[in-house]
């Protein structure tokens, strides 16, 4: 949580150039904060390799498209994509405001705990969490599927590299207003009802949307983005029409900024209202359950959903990917891809970390007289069903306006559901097992893995789940169920074996001790 | 100091963390019916001492049996026969100290505990608290609610680590009550503190660690007072 500047703090005074010297402390503050967190990184190596690669995927996404067969032609799926180009854009906006929102406010750069002591200003935190924005696998893929469209509609042409240009300014500026409006929405929030009325407009813009689908009135509303100006200042052939939407862009970006540090201190002034209810609430007792098994089943269940960022994160993740689908009108073939995505999302709001849950609690816990593989059981079965469950939100939702499905489709998307699930609760129980981390999931700005090693996790979720979500998206189309049933066996005998091999580690007391001491600090 | 077998008996015992060795050769002996400090300075080896005898971490080398039972081949034995208070927190943040002493009942499968339970929050002062999240409890509120589950089973060995940290006069008063029930019962106690005064009152004996290893075992009287005082410092040293 930021914390306001020390009253002892000279900096801090309103006094001739306290403004400015207040930004200026921020910001050399951020770079502080950034040295610190870097300073700390273990396999340093590693990170100097993934930033290398960022950096390559980054200019692949950019030029390899526009050399494709097809690009820049003018007509087919390149003028599509030229013709979609405004919406993309703004989807980016949309996609970088509920990221942003959902974690209310962004992403920390230091911990609430650790950063207590220091007197880190809410623009310092404002500009930390807009330098970990695309440290997220959600908004590197939407970038570089942007640039890659933008190449591919354009073609290789001398403006392909002015279009990029304003592409990458737009990314930026994109996610500075999605900041602006999220420390807004997280200071609402703050305040008695906030919630309440976080959750109308909510509901009132997802209705607005369904409305204008409906009513098919929606791609009208498309066609009239105000991004389509910004899209014609990347294509434009006039120098002066080109230069005016990157100084648009670039002054949109830098008033964003400038913006965001505003409602980032009225946010960091209020209390989380809803970390104070989970906190302040009473929770009455219930029956002891009748098996060891269940009482720790209850137990971790209670660890997940009484955590702010869990839920607030389940609830956007199941919710938007299944009201794209209902919006899209995608058919069941292609709803094998989502529960992938959905379970990795999922996944990386505890599961990569899942020993994390007990925090402190980890030593007592483990001084229970109860088997290792049982407390191991519990956690996976909570992980598996609160995946499971976010996935079949979103399929529910998207299955809507599918249509009815042959048994082939069915038999996929259930193959798909069971094997993506059990893959996910394997490779994250491996992870929480290899690399565990202190951390305390009360904040909806909290991770269970630093941003680094989040990116990490994520690609690798992202990349295995799509590929298992593709294979069954093309069985589906085979019209033989069976098929489907089939190929899952080897899918699932994989993840199994995955999973009880890390039981195996997870019982070994030398292994288990290091992980409980590791969580605890 | 007492001719009634050990109930814990530690023989050279190491921990080694990677390249740290956190204790380095402790040896001790505690009884039933007796309360054993452990002393010492920050990073003496008595928060991994307690955890080891918990059966939390396993030992690097040497012998450690606790209630007759060895911790490295028996932990599950060893966990049912002690009740534990970690060091630090000890406590799962989202779940209410009702849920805590429910779960700690139900893995040692004990009937009619709700009584001996609600009295036990009641004598240290949570009985208002005890169907809120552990989140938002203040480090006081959290380290007395920590010897609640270690004593709610009344185990046969009690291992305090640390249980006088941030604790207010009544927490303390409480927490001595629960030493002294468990001596009057045959228990074997442990506390493991870097308050010295708190472990004279407490205990009978005290065991003073220095660098990962006991440097002297001696009874309780002789470490009060001034002198006492005296006698800790130069063993510190």
């Amino acid at each position: 949580m930021p914390t306001e500047a020390s009253s002892t703090d000279a900096a801090s005074r309103p006094g001739p150039g306290g403004v400015i010297e207040q930004v200026r402390r921020a910001v050399a503050d951020v770079g502080h904060l950034v040295r610190f967190r870097t300073a700390s990184l273990r396999r340093r190596r590693a990170g100097v390799v993934a930033l290398a690669g960022f950096v390559v995927v980054s200019l692949g996404a950019a030029v390899v498209p526009a050399f494709v067969p097809g690009a820049g032609a003018g007509d087919g799926r390149a003028l599509d994509l030229l013709l979609l180009l405004p919406t993309l854009l703004t989807g980016f906006l949309a996609l970088t405001i509920v990221s942003a929102t959902a974690s209310g406010g962004g992403r920390e750069l230091l911990a609430r705990d650790p950063a207590a002591i220091h007197p880190i200003s809410p623009t310092t935190d404002h500009l930390g969490a807009l330098l970990l924005a695309p440290l997220n696998i959600a908004w590197l893929l939407q970038a570089w599927a942007l640039l890659a469209a933008t190449a591919y509609a354009l073609g290789p042409e001398l403006y392909l590299a002015q279009a990029q240009v304003i592409v990458v300014l737009w990314l930026g500026a994109a996610t500075a207003i999605a900041q602006v409006l999220a420390w807004i929405l997280e200071g609402v929030r703050r305040v008695p009802h906030g919630i309440v009325g976080i959750r109308a407009l909510t509901v009132g813009v997802l209705g607005a949307t369904l409305g204008l689908q409906v009513s098919g009135r929606l791609l009208q509303v498309f066609d009239e983005l105000p991004t389509r100006w910004i899209v014609i200042g990347m294509v434009s052939d006039s120098v002066g029409r080109w230069a005016l939407t990157v100084g648009v862009v670039v002054a949109m970006l830098l008033g964003a900024v400038v913006l965001g540090a505003v409602p980032a201190h009225i946010a960091a002034h209020r209390i989380p209202q809803d970390e104070l209810d989970v906190e302040s609430g009473q929770h009455p007792a219930r029956r002891p359950s009748r098996s060891m098994l269940g009482q720790l089943i209850r137990t971790d269940r209670a660890s997940v959903w009484r955590a702010v960022p869990m839920r607030r994160g389940v609830a956007v993740l199941a919710l938007a990917p299944g009201l794209v689908a209902l919006a899209g009108n995608l058919p069941w073939a292609q709803l094998t891809v989502l529960p992938g995505l959905v379970a990795s999302g999922g996944a990386l709001l505890w599961g990569v970390n899942a020993w994390c849950l007990d925090g402190r609690g980890g030593l007592w816990r483990e001084s229970l007289p109860v088997e290792p593989q049982t407390v191991f059981d519990a956690r996976a079965w909570v992980l598996g069903e609160f995946l499971l469950a976010a996935s079949l939100v979103t399929v529910a939702l998207g299955a809507v306006r599918a249509g009815v499905p042959s048994v082939a489709e069915l038999t996929a998307l259930v193959c798909t559901l069971v094997v993506v699930t059990v893959q996910v609760v394997a490779a994250s129980l491996r992870w929480s097992d290899q690399r565990p981390f202190a951390v305390d999931l009360r904040s909806a700005r909290a991770t269970p893995a630093p941003p680094v090693v989040m990116v990490g996790y994520s690609a690798r979720l992202a990349l295995s789940t799509t590929i298992t979500g593709l294979v069954f998206s093309g069985l589906a189309n085979l019209g033989a169920w069976q098929v489907s049933a089939l190929v899952a066996v080897p899918f699932l005998a994989w993840s199994t074996a995955r999973l009880l091999r890390t039981r195996r580690l997870w019982c070994e007391p030398v292994a288990r001790a290091r992980v409980i001491t590791a969580v605890a600090v | 100091m007492t001719d009634t077998p050990a109930v814990v008996e530690v023989r050279s015992l190491h921990v080694r963390f990677g390249e740290i060795e956190a204790v380095s050769g402790v040896d001790l002996r505690a009884h039933a019916g007796q309360a054993t400090a452990l002393l010492g300075r920050n990073g003496a080896g008595k928060s991994t001492t307690m955890r080891v005898l918990a059966g939390v971490v396993p030992p690097t080398a040497g012998q450690v049996t606790v209630a007759g039972h060895d911790v490295r081949t028996h932990p599950l034995r060893v966990k049912q026969a002690i009740g534990y208070c970690p060091d630090v927190g000890g406590l799962v943040p989202r779940a209410t100290p009702w849920e805590h002493l429910q779960l700690a009942a139900r893995l040692r499968r004990m009937e009619r505990w709700e009584d001996r339970a609600r009295d036990l929050l009641e004598r240290f002062e949570l009985g208002d608290v005890a169907h809120r999240v552990t989140a938002g409890f203040s480090h006081g509120m959290g380290r007395r609610l920590s010897v609640v589950l270690a004593a709610l089973h009344e185990p046969e060995v009690l291992l305090l680590d640390e249980p006088f940290d941030g604790v207010d006069p009544i927490g303390v008063e409480a927490t001595f009550d629960v030493i002294s029930d468990a001596r009057a019962r045959g228990a074997c106690v442990l506390v493991s503190t870097h308050l010295r005064e708190l472990a004279v009152q407490s205990c009978t004996t005290v065991s003073v660690l220095r660098g990962g290893s006991a440097v002297a075992t001696v009874s309780a009287g002789e470490m009060a007072g001034e002198e006492g005082a005296r006698a800790y410092r130069s063993l510190l040293d």
